[in-house]
């Protein structure tokens, strides 16, 4: 467990906070406290400026802190749409801040207790012999099994969508392809009649579904390349926040080329197959 | 013969592209479908899920989202002071508490308890059995439970349980009360792997051990007359420390807040479909037109107008995004059935909610993207046509 506990105080407090731009030797006593970039900017506050927090909207109970540093909150795609108003106190600060005096265990008391296992797969285990010594205590572990989690659930639907784009994309391709091997009816005629071999006429169309296929995928990919720093610097803009909402990974663009190579070898031999299959003469229309 | 007449010819004629071209509009029509159902549909779900109770005003204790609750101070006493504003029809206090409920010695579920002073039709249908009683001198602990409940515990109408209340937050061992289940409903708010059982409040301030318990939701019901707003404003007048939030409210709060990365994806969908479809009916017709470039230069030498020659090839387009365009609705129906049995397997949902909801409003926006899709789309091939020299093409197809 960590040596210090931080206790994020959200919105309610953040919103009494005042900015008080002085430098009296009391201030620099003062204890310090974290402010999100975004609370230090609404409240144009910069380090070593001292703020007031209160725990209630009259003020009564507050306490006097030197902002001893601005951080960038941890970007977290389940609440990337709220205001990150956030500050980091010491516990014994907060504690002090909003503690009921007329209860003495309220300042033992804490929202929640973060613990760091030396083996983490004893989570299960750790969680079940808790909640036999401390009834009433809830043991939750931060890592999520893959049925709970809802970015799971995204990526599936991400993929199901990505599969009918693909489907309306090959119909397309195969439309395109068929227009292109009508278009080379008469070539592909003479062709076979000066004595070029089915086969060989397979190769070619092949090769050219294959070709029209990579330089398709590699403008996909260089295109998603080229719009990732454009997406990713709107939403970011958009929810004031550093959370990376686009990412083309390597992997990601090996896949696409991964199925865009067999559609388009597949669309290329599938359009011209009936031009090579069929009679010489009926090629001519005779 | 009409345009519409020889477009249909033309598109017979080349009928495996035609297919094909109708085919790919009717895939990504699907999809644009689905992303017009999903950009509302959510919201719409979600809406009718709070009308559903009959309430629409919510009362909780702390500020933001009304979905975080913290105990209302006073609660009782300031129900009945609800119930003598004349902009309130209705009010009901509700208080949830996790517990586990024991079937027997042995078997036991952790669930979700949720206490309700509204005695019948609250948020639920009864599948088997009966209500809530309204008079609970008789029963001092009927409870409802979720099919699911009872189906994994095999307990039924007139069951005997025992149900022990584990407050969030609280070091407690709290003693188990007896129960009875009075009957065996399906939950609106209840999530798909949720077990929940409903009670009376007196009940559940017997099993936390205190009759001074306070509720942590108020449902208020306003009169047809005045509405909502009217209700939520004289609520803050005669308690301004709680939070009141009409259905719309909530609804607002959930669109900004929850709702964001539905609306951001449906629209960034729906723009690259329409633009997706657009690219690929342009370029089939344009790539079809220079195919029978000669053809069109032969009908402009008998005399058909340039204006005629436009027209057939709009309603070509027409013909091609039209029918992709009719086919999607079915298609996206059933695309839009699997997308949303995906999505709702996200855990802690109601299992009433859905994200993707039939609009009207939809299957006009995408009759009129289609129709704007197609007139866009053979925009090109009809420029191209109107500057055909005929002497010049008529030849180079003769020669070539």
């Amino acid at each position: 467990m960590s040596r210090w506990f931080r206790v994020t105080a959200i919105a309610l407090l953040s919103a009494a906070a005042l900015a008080h731009a002085t430098d009296s030797p009391v201030d620099a006593q003062a204890p310090g406290v974290l402010l999100s970039r975004q609370l230090a900017a609404r409240a144009h506050v910069s380090i070593g400026d001292t703020v007031t927090f209160a725990a209630d909207p009259e003020g009564t109970r507050r306490v006097t802190l030197r902002v001893a540093g601005i951080y960038e909150p941890t970007p977290d795609p389940m609440r990337f749409t709220a205001q990150r108003l956030e500050a980091h106190l010491h516990l014994p600060d907060l504690v002090a801040l909003v503690a009921d005096e007329a209860d003495p265990a309220a300042r033992e008391a804490v929202d929640a207790i973060n613990v760091k296992l030396t083996d983490p797969g004893d989570a299960a285990r750790f969680g079940a012999e808790l909640a036999a010594r401390a009834p009433g205590v809830a043991v939750t572990p931060t890592s999520r099994a893959r049925d709970d989690d809802p970015f799971a659930v995204l990526d599936r639907f991400h993929v199901a969508i990505s599969a009918v784009t693909v489907i309306g994309a090959t119909a397309f391709l195969l439309a395109l392809m068929v227009i292109r091997a009508e278009e080379r009816r008469d070539t592909v005629a003479i062709l076979r009649l000066i004595g070029i071999s089915r086969r060989s006429l397979l190769a070619a169309v092949a090769i050219e579904g294959l070709l029209i296929a990579v330089v398709g995928a590699i403008f996909g990919v260089l295109t998603a390349f080229a719009a990732e720093g454009l997406v990713n610097r709107v939403f970011q803009a958009r929810y004031d926040t550093a959370l990376v909402f686009l990412r083309v990974t390597p992997s990601i663009a090996l896949r696409s080329v991964a199925i865009a190579l067999p559609l388009g070898l597949a669309a290329g031999i599938g359009a011209s197959w009936p031009l090579l299959r069929g009679e010489i003469l009926s090629l001519f229309r005779r | 013969m009409t345009s519409l007449w020889l477009a249909w010819r033309t598109t017979k004629r080349y009928r495996v592209r035609a297919v094909l071209a109708v085919i790919g509009v009717a895939v990504i029509g699907a999809l644009l479908f689905d992303m017009l159902l999903l950009s509302r549909g959510l919201l719409a779900s979600f809406a009718d899920l709070l009308n559903s109770g009959g309430f629409d005003v919510r009362i909780v204790g702390s500020e933001g989202m009304p979905i975080v609750r913290l105990p209302i101070a006073g609660s009782t006493r300031l129900a009945t002071e609800l119930r003598a504003l004349p902009e309130v029809r209705d009010v009901v206090l509700i208080r949830i508490e996790r517990a586990t409920l024991w079937s027997n010695e042995r078997t036991s579920r952790p669930v979700t308890l949720v206490g309700t002073t509204q005695a019948s039709g609250g948020p639920y249908t009864i599948v088997r059995g009966d209500d809530l009683p309204r008079d609970s001198s008789f029963d001092r602990c009927p409870i409802l439970v979720s099919r699911r409940l009872a189906a994994s515990l095999g307990v039924e109408p007139g069951s005997s349980v025992k149900i022990s209340v584990n407050p969030d937050g609280v070091r407690s061992a709290l003693p188990a009360v007896s129960c009875r289940v009075t009957g065996v409903v399906n939950f609106f708010f209840a999530s798909a792997g949720e077990n929940s059982v409903a009670t009376t409040m007196t009940a559940l301030q017997q099993a936390l051990s205190g009759p001074g318990v306070d509720a942590d939701l108020i449902l208020a019901a306003s009169q047809p007359a005045t509405g909502p707003a009217a209700a939520v404003r004289a609520i803050h007048r005669v308690r301004p420390d709680v939070r009141a939030y009409s259905n719309e409210d909530v609804v607002a709060l959930f669109n900004q807040n929850g709702f964001a990365y539905f609306r951001q994806i449906s629209f960034v969908l729906s723009s690259l479909t329409t633009v997706f479809a657009f690219l690929l009916v342009a370029t089939l017709l344009t790539v079809s037109v220079n195919q029978r470039l000669g053809e069109i230069a032969a009908l402009r030498a008998l005399g058909i107008s340039r204006g005629r020659i436009a027209s057939i090839l709009l309603w070509e387009s027409a013909l091609l995004v039209g029918g992709g365009a009719l086919l999607a609705l079915p298609l996206g129906g059933l695309l839009a059935l699997g997308l949303d049995h995906l999505l709702r397997q996200m855990p802690g949902l109601p299992e009433r909610l859905h994200f993707f909801v039939f609009q009207w409003r939809a299957v006009a926006t995408h009759a009129a993207l289609f129709g704007v899709t197609a007139a866009a789309a053979a925009a090109y091939p009809m420029w191209l046509t109107a500057r055909l020299p005929i002497a010049a093409t008529l030849r180079r197809e003769v020669v070539g």
